[in-house]
């Protein structure tokens, strides 16, 4: 039983937090969908996450940077309750994801992961399944039956993920027939086939070459007029490009979150200028 | 953590030598106007024909540092006060090409002052070409040191400077009135203030490329700030 090997506490933020809130406009004008307050987590005995207090904005994308096991994956795992299927895990503080405690009694941890979908490193279409199958498989899953919806979805969900043209044609071709790039945007076709809130991309286009990188960049941009997304990256220029706000993660504390465009030209932080500058290590 | 240095030394060298480069321009945009000044004050030709030729190597230089700024810009893809350091100093390098020009200009109007006998009043714009000048090192300075104090202080300087030349532009053109044959000598002094004037304004605008790189703060169009009494 994985779910018991995970112990959550749920208590109040720390009086200690001193991050300051980034002036921004962007913040200002969208509603919070996750107020994450003083959130640590543990894997065993190591620490990963720090107190970490960070409201994340609607319809916005939100970048998170910093060098390789800082946290920056684990936090975004915290926002669906990925992490708790690892085992040995615990987490302190408190998540609200639409002002509902994620954590709270009664929630189901399958509901909060259809209401925020993962885009993983890896593309990971199902093997076995066509490319129709894998967009509108989650659909099925959740009862849908009706073959007019099911094709509407489908399509409307493969011209969101800029593959529709690609592949209208081979819809009963396995998905892994597809290239990497495309492979990746068939599992963003799936993940937002069951319309949901939120989007976490874990480092998307790491595996994919320049252009279908573009294309990746190019429908996140697209889909932040409907969807939040929150996006880890090790590519700066990647952050720079896609996002509207960024977060640095160095060593499970969160150093600063600002507008993108403030973070990469003037960031408040030394150690922030230091990473992003290449003055790290 | 080493707070000074970039993980890639090549970064490091091609930015240090994209500022090499804007304070040897610097460097010979200040011996331009030197020699401008010479031509000007005491009627030195040979000085005038130097400052006209030096500006080749100015200009030359100017396209050096746009072409070495744009491959910084390419392979490295600074941010943060990287990214300032490099935009600042390619911003710099054009207003250091445009006082060489101001410089360019007021040697070739000073040649046509010399074929004639020299007016007295030649020696009224004494005092502003050393106040140009002084505003010019001043923000070259600034910028090579990252001095946002000082940088913040050229604005009020420049205004000063502005002054004198509509204080000379009045005289002048009230002595055209008393020696009408003189006009094209006075019209030609009243375009030298003028080109002072616009060193000036470069040298402001240096000033807040230097506060720009060193705080990211645009000061552009802002009024001047006067240091607290």
């Amino acid at each position: 039983m994985i779910e018991d090997s995970v112990i959550t506490e749920t208590r109040m933020p720390s009086s200690e937090q001193t991050l300051e809130k980034p002036e921004s406009a962007i913040l200002e004008k969208a509603e919070p969908v996750f107020e994450v307050k003083d959130v640590s987590l543990w894997y065993g005995d190591k620490q990963a996450i720090k107190n970490v207090t960070i409201d994340l904005p609607a319809k916005a994308v939100t970048a998170i940077i910093g060098p390789s096991g800082c946290g920056k994956s684990t936090f975004i795992r915290c926002l669906n309750r990925m992490h708790e299927l690892v085992p040995r895990t615990r987490m302190t503080g408190q998540v609200l994801f639409r002002g509902q405690d994620l954590y709270g009694a009664g929630i189901d941890p399958a509901v909060i992961r259809r209401r925020v979908g993962m885009i993983f490193q890896k593309s990971n279409p199902f093997p076995t399944m066509s490319i129709a199958d894998n967009v509108i498989v989650g659909l099925k899953l959740n009862g849908v039956r009706s073959r007019r919806v099911l094709n509407e979805r489908l399509e409307k969900s493969l011209r969101m993920a800029a593959l529709w043209d690609e592949v209208k044609n081979d819809l009963d071709k396995p998905g892994i027939s597809l290239s990497g790039g495309q492979q990746q945007r068939l599992c963003i076709a799936r993940a937002i086939a069951v319309e949901p809130e939120v989007v976490l991309m874990d480092e998307p286009a790491s595996a994919l070459d320049p252009i279908a990188t573009m294309k990746i960049e190019e429908l996140i941009r697209q889909l932040s007029s409907d969807y939040t997304i929150v996006i880890v990256t090790h590519n700066m220029q990647q952050a720079s490009r896609v996002s509207d706000l960024t977060a640095f993660f160095y060593m499970g504390q969160l150093i600063e979150f600002d507008e993108t465009r403030k973070l990469f030209t003037n960031p408040k932080e030394k150690q922030t200028e230091d990473y992003i500058t290449g003055r790290f290590g | 953590m080493n707070p000074s240095r970039h993980i890639l030394q090549d970064f490091d060298a091609a930015l240090e030598s994209l500022r090499a480069d804007v304070l040897m321009m610097a460097s010979l945009t200040d011996r331009n106007l030197q020699n401008a000044m010479a031509c000007l004050l005491d009627g030195n030709v040979e000085l005038c024909a130097v400052a006209v030729a030096d500006e080749e190597e100015i200009d030359e230089l100017e396209k050096k540092i746009d072409n070495d700024g744009v491959e910084i810009l390419l392979r490295f893809q600074p941010v943060a006060s990287d990214l300032r350091r490099v935009i600042s100093t390619m911003k710099v390098s054009a207003n250091l090409e445009r006082i060489a020009d101001q410089a360019v200009m007021v040697a070739e109007r000073s040649r046509k002052l010399t074929t004639l006998p020299v007016l007295d009043e030649v020696h009224a714009l004494g005092p502003m070409f050393m106040e140009a000048t002084n505003l010019f090192r001043d923000s070259v300075q600034a910028f090579a040191d990252e001095n946002a104090t000082l940088a913040r202080s050229l604005k009020a300087r420049d205004r000063e400077i502005d002054q004198i030349n509509h204080d000379v532009a009045d005289n002048f053109v009230e002595r055209m009135g008393h020696y009408p044959s003189r006009i094209t000598d006075y019209v030609n002094l009243i375009f030298i203030a003028r080109h002072l004037e616009r060193v000036g304004d470069h040298a402001k605008n240096i000033g807040e490329e230097a506060v720009y790189a060193a705080e990211a703060e645009d000061i552009r169009y802002r009024e001047a700030e006067f240091p607290a009494a």
